[in-house]
């Protein structure tokens, strides 16, 4: 009993304060039996607390505290007190009952509280154990046993109560009325585009697609139903429908000399056609480079753009150049634009013409839009909408925005010196994509050539163009021509039967009149043709459309505009279509209005190997802005699919071709798209459990988010230059020992990491050296054709080895891998040189032995011991990676896996930590590239994947290989052990 | 690859393919170079008893489409349509046909030529150089394939 005072600890002090916490003020405790004294002083003088009252009705409270510990005590102290037997002395002579009375008062009052409130969850299940709870039971109260039931709905009354005032509070000023009104939507609409532009089929998408925000705008990436398979089935079979037109235009306009001198130093020739291409000058066809900065060829590419020339005019050099490119180049590209073409004077756009809208229109409004800079067109602040409001002025800025500049950028450059013109005319053209082999009958029964306004009175000058138009009777032969080149496409089986970027011309009637009530899929109607039709659909299929009938009123600025304004909006056409006294019928005579320039232009479908050639061409439709809904409902009618972001890259992968900004890790905004999607998959890897995630170390993928191409590229470098001292040196002497040539590898490997920033390493785009290193890629005892076409190049020995290595041995190259057997290749799988075991091996394909986790032992070590020993352990690992890092090719797995150093805490387990190894010997099999898009392809019904190798590592193993087996290799999912055989196609 | 073949007779080519620039010392086969990029045989609308016979595709494969559009298929006739190399392949297909099916069927077999268009890319990229387009042509073989009409 006697047990010494023990000091109350920190513990001790939290604990009775927590009891304390809900005790009236009135009433204390003494700490410990010292104070008791004092205390009972303090409280209210009229009775000692403790020990007190032990046979009175009001000391409830102590009598049940002491009833538990046997020796009553002062105060409310744990344990036993040494003092606590001499509780006899402080018995209360007498007790005055008034003072007494109130001063328990409260204490009752604290207990009788404690008692009615629940402990813990508030909530009724709570009360339950965990296998009596089931599904629903706040939604339906009888699930709940009875005795919890009246508790369970008075409180869901109270949410129910709560949530309906919340709501209420919740609610703008404005009824659904209200904000449902047109005006009011559309300023809404606005305010929601502040930040990400929408296109103008925004809202059918939103409705049907997951959209995402990208590159400025919010774009539709797949639709919410299933269509994997159906959108290839209508790429491959039917047509389907894209919306490009986030993709930005910008105009050149110049003399033609100045602007090919211009854009001469952005190409170079040896990468294929360039922005001088004849056909492609002539206007005749569409054109497509890969642009550099300039005079940097080789080096600081940019991406890849699409190009169109106007046709010349007669007896003018003046020319018009429309260069689209994706919006991430748009940055880098306008400013070396700008640079090549010495304009940098910003220029205050011209004052818009004139265009007096005829329709719907109060008569306000023509009176501000001419003085309208483009400033004040694209500010969309709230402000001013309000000013605007009432009329048809929303409606009309909606269409207006761009995504990749700020509205109070300037969007026409020009140069004093050589009188070229660039103007940015992003937003300014709607860019549709129709892919598939009917796309051309879906186009063809859509839209309908122009009629002329007949009957008009066209004498007296309208402010509509066609009128105008029609008045000009070579224009109106031209017309012709254009139209009956456009019903030759009915004969046309296939899209792919066209030459690939024929352009064509065209001025059609307004699509919105001819809607079918029902939805029909558009069928090609090819029929024997008479003579004449042949001959003509001959003409077409072989040379494209004729130079002339590329010409189109799109190209003007003037005309774009006052088909933009002039435009009948739907409620208007609909009240007229209401009044036909045959419902359905077409509206004739049709409106004025409903005439609208469009340029079609053929995209080439897959070009370069053997298999399933012009698969996946189609036709582009450009418009003026505003036309895009009136256009897309109707091609929508004839039973096209819908694809988002998605299917845009599916489609370049069956194709075969390089997907921007994907597979461009060398141009900046590739760069850039990398890291957004290392940021992206980390952020995913990290949203699983630990336990679930994937151990990237134990499968020995280095990289299984970023592809670290520049080491890859300079390790492969490193490993032929080394191959090549070994080689010398074994010709000269023959003591070179090992440990010296591990030291030379390890003393230049320091200098190259330090100078890494200025070589960077870039994708071979050089026509005449992928085709020949497409020759070497192939197996040349291989039957037929191939074997003889190969034949033609040079053969694969050292010294043209030497040689191409020494113009390109830095560089990367696009290769096509195929899987022989099964297997599904996916994002940053690697490519991998097979041993010759391997090449006899058929069948499944080798597996990577496990690897260890380095990481994961020290981490728990760490966890238990101090941090002095971690920091110790990490310090000797560190001198033992120095020392196992050797980047030769063929060591064993277990051995390479060096312990880098223990940074490891911030990342999540499984990752390597960022100063990777060496990539290229961290496995079994020697490392070549990564796999930059793979999937499973359809169109082959194999794996299929297409990747970026080192083209140092490609020629050292094709050059090591049996000529018979050349160009097999092995790919390896990141998470995965297992590699399989694959076939590298390099085509060109 | 690199052959320029006299452009064909049917040829659209206006000008002469006469440059002389050399482009490289490697090949000397002709001064000028253009890749040859054949476009895909002009497709007619199908039906549903066409059977268009490739060399890719696993003749097995093949021949038991065929039989399947004949028995499961409820076609009392199908058309083998086989284009230049394939044309073996579709007699081959045809006759197969005839001899599993105990002298129920019969052939019908008709030939044809076909038109087929080859474009011509320049290898090196210079302005004069212009692509060319030319046509050659290729037989067709067309077997229809049937139960004779009871009598």
């Amino acid at each position: 009993m006697q047990r010494g005072v023990r000091n109350m600890s920190a513990a001790k002090v939290k604990m009775r304060e927590k009891k304390m916490r809900n005790q009236p003020s009135s009433v204390q405790y003494s700490a410990s039996p010292r104070h008791v004294e004092s205390s009972a002083q303090k409280n209210g003088g009229a009775a000692p607390v403790t020990g007190g009252g032990d046979g009175g009705p009001s000391g409830v409270h102590l009598n049940t505290e002491r009833s538990k510990s046997p020796h009553p005590k002062g105060g409310w102290v744990r344990g036993h007190q040494r003092d606590g037997g001499d509780y006899a002395k402080e018995m209360p002579k007498h007790i005055t009952a008034g003072a007494f009375a109130t001063a328990r008062a409260s204490e009752v009052r604290t207990m009788l509280k404690a008692t009615t409130k629940t402990t813990g969850s508030c909530h009724v299940f709570g009360a339950l154990p965990k296998h009596m709870r089931r599904r629903a039971m706040s939604h339906n109260t009888k699930r709940l046993p009875c005795r919890l039931r009246d508790v369970a709905n008075r409180m869901r009354e109270k949410s129910l109560q709560a949530s309906s005032k919340k709501k209420k509070e919740e609610s703008k000023g404005k009824s659904r009325k209200a904000r449902r009104q047109h005006g009011n939507l559309l300023l809404e609409f606005n305010r929601r585009q502040r930040k990400n532009k929408w296109l103008e089929t925004h809202i059918w998408h939103a409705k049907r697609f997951h959209m995402v925000k990208k590159w400025g705008y919010c774009l539709g990436d797949r639709p919410t139903y299933k269509c994997y398979r159906s959108s290839y089935r209508a790429m491959s079979s039917h047509c389907l429908l894209q919306d490009l037109s986030y993709y930005c235009c910008i105009e050149l306009q110049g003399e033609e000399e100045k602007l090919l001198a211009s854009l001469s130093q952005l190409t170079s020739k040896e990468a294929g056609p360039t922005f001088a291409a004849a056909l492609s000058l002539s206007g005749q066809r569409q054109g497509s480079v890969d642009v550099y900065r300039a005079g940097q060829y080789p080096m600081q590419p940019l991406g890849p753009v699409t190009f169109l020339w106007r046709p010349r005019a007669q007896g003018s050099t003046h020319r018009q150049l429309w260069i689209w490119a994706h919006p991430t180049i748009k940055p880098d590209l306008l400013p070396e634009l700008q640079t090549v073409c010495q304009c940098c004077e910003a220029v205050l756009p011209p004052a818009a013409p004139a265009v007096i809208p005829t329709e719907g229109v109060s008569a306000l409004e023509p009176e501000p839009k001419p003085e309208k800079t483009p400033e004040s067109k694209q500010i969309t602040g709230t402000k001013r909408k309000q000013t605007f409001k009432d009329a048809s002025e929303p409606s009309e800025k909606k269409i207006l925005g761009d995504g990749t500049r700020s509205p109070t950028t300037p969007v026409t450059w020009k140069s004093s010196s050589n009188g070229i013109v660039i103007s940015d005319l992003t937003m300014e053209i709607v860019r549709y994509r129709l892919i598939g082999p009917q796309s051309h009958s879906v186009l063809v029964e859509t839209m309908e050539a122009a009629t002329d306004c007949d009957g008009m009175n066209t004498s007296q000058p309208s402010c509509l163009w066609w009128p105008e138009h029609c008045k000009n009777e070579s224009k109106m032969n031209l017309h012709q021509q254009q139209a009956d080149v456009f019903h030759l496409l009915k004969g046309v089986y296939s899209t792919g039967e066209l030459p690939s970027g024929t352009v064509l011309g065209l001025t059609v009637d307004d699509p919105r009149l001819t809607l079918p009530t029902k939805k029909v899929k558009a069928l090609p109607c090819v029929k024997q043709a008479q003579e004449v039709e042949e001959e003509k659909r001959r003409e077409l299929m072989l040379r494209g459309a004729p130079a002339h009938c590329c010409q189109s009123s799109l190209w003007e600025s003037s005309v774009r505009d006052n088909v933009t304004v002039n435009k009948i909006s739907n409620k208007l056409l609909n009240h007229m279509r209401s009044e036909l006294l045959v419902p359905g019928s077409r509206l004739s005579p049709t409106p004025l209005q409903g005439r609208v320039p469009i340029l079609l232009v053929h995209q080439p479908g897959k070009q370069v190997g053997h298999e399933m050639t012009s698969w996946g061409a189609g036709w582009d439709l450009l418009l003026p802005k505003g036309w895009g809904m009136a256009f897309w409902v109707p091609l929508v009618y004839r039973g096209v699919r819908i694809g988002g972001l998605t299917m845009s890259l599916k489609h370049s992968q069956n194709k075969g071709a390089a997907h921007f900004p994907h597979d461009y890790p060398d141009c900046p905004a590739g760069a850039r798209f990398q890291e957004e999607q290392e940021a992206q998959l980390l952020y995913e890897f990290k949203r699983y459990p630990p336990a679930k995630r994937n151990n990237y170390i134990k499968h020995g993928c280095l990289a299984p988010f970023c592809c670290p191409w520049q080491q890859l590229a300079e390790e492969w470098e490193l490993i032929l230059r080394e191959g090549g001292e070994e080689r010398e040196e074994d010709r000269l002497t023959q003591t070179s020992t090992k440990a010296d040539a591990v030291m030379e590898v390890a003393t230049p490997r320091e200098d190259v990491t330090v100078t890494k920033p200025p070589s960077r390493v870039t994708v071979l785009r050089n026509k005449k050296s992928l085709r020949l290193l497409s020759g070497w890629c192939r197996p040349t005892t291989s039957k037929g054709q191939r074997a003889r076409r190969s034949c033609g190049v040079l053969p694969l020995d050292r010294a043209a080895m030497a040689l191409f290595l020494s113009a390109h041995g830095m560089s990367l190259v696009w290769v096509r891998l195929s899987l022989l057997s099964k297997g599904k290749p996916e994002l940053h799988a690697m490519v991998c040189v097979p041993t010759a075991e391997d090449l006899m091996l058929c069948g499944g394909g080798p597996q990577e032995p496990p690897h260890r986790d380095h990481f994961k032992s020290p981490f728990r070590r760490q966890k238990k011991g101090s941090k002095a020993a971690a920091a110790a352990s990490s310090l000797c690992s560190d001198k033992k990676e120095g020392k196992e890092s050797d980047p030769a090719p063929a060591s064993e797995p277990n051995s390479t896996a060096p312990e880098g150093p223990k940074s490891s805490l911030a990342l999540p387990m499984g990752l390597w930590p960022d100063p990777l190894p060496s990539v290229t010997a961290h496995c079994s099999r020697v490392m070549l590239g990564w796999v930059t898009q793979g999937d499973f392809s359809l169109s082959s019904g194999r794996g299929e994947a297409l990747g970026l190798v080192s083209v140092a590592g490609l020629l050292n193993t094709l050059f090591n290989q049996p000529a018979e087996r050349r160009g097999t290799l092995l790919l390896r999912n990141p998470a995965s052990l297992h590699y399989r055989v694959a076939k590298v196609n390099l085509e060109v | 690859m690199t052959e320029p073949r006299s452009p064909g007779m049917s040829s659209m080519p206006q000008t002469a393919p006469v440059h002389t620039e050399s482009t490289s010392p490697a090949v000397e086969m002709d001064p000028v170079e253009y890749t040859l990029r054949k476009r895909l045989p002009r497709k007619l609308p199908k039906r549903r008893n066409d059977v268009y016979v490739n060399m890719k595709t696993d003749f097995r494969a093949q021949l038991a489409r065929c039989q399947k559009l004949l028995e499961g298929g409820g076609h009392r006739e199908i058309c083998v349509h086989g284009l230049g190399l394939a044309i073996n392949r579709a007699i081959n297909i045809a006759l197969q046909l005839q001899a599993s099916s105990q002298g129920a069927l019969q052939l019908a077999a008709n030939t044809s030529t076909v038109e087929l268009v080859d474009d011509l890319e320049p290898e090196d990229p210079d302005e004069a150089g212009e692509p060319m387009t030319r046509t050659r042509n290729n037989s067709a073989i067309h077997i229809k394939v049937f139960y004779p009409d009871p009598q």
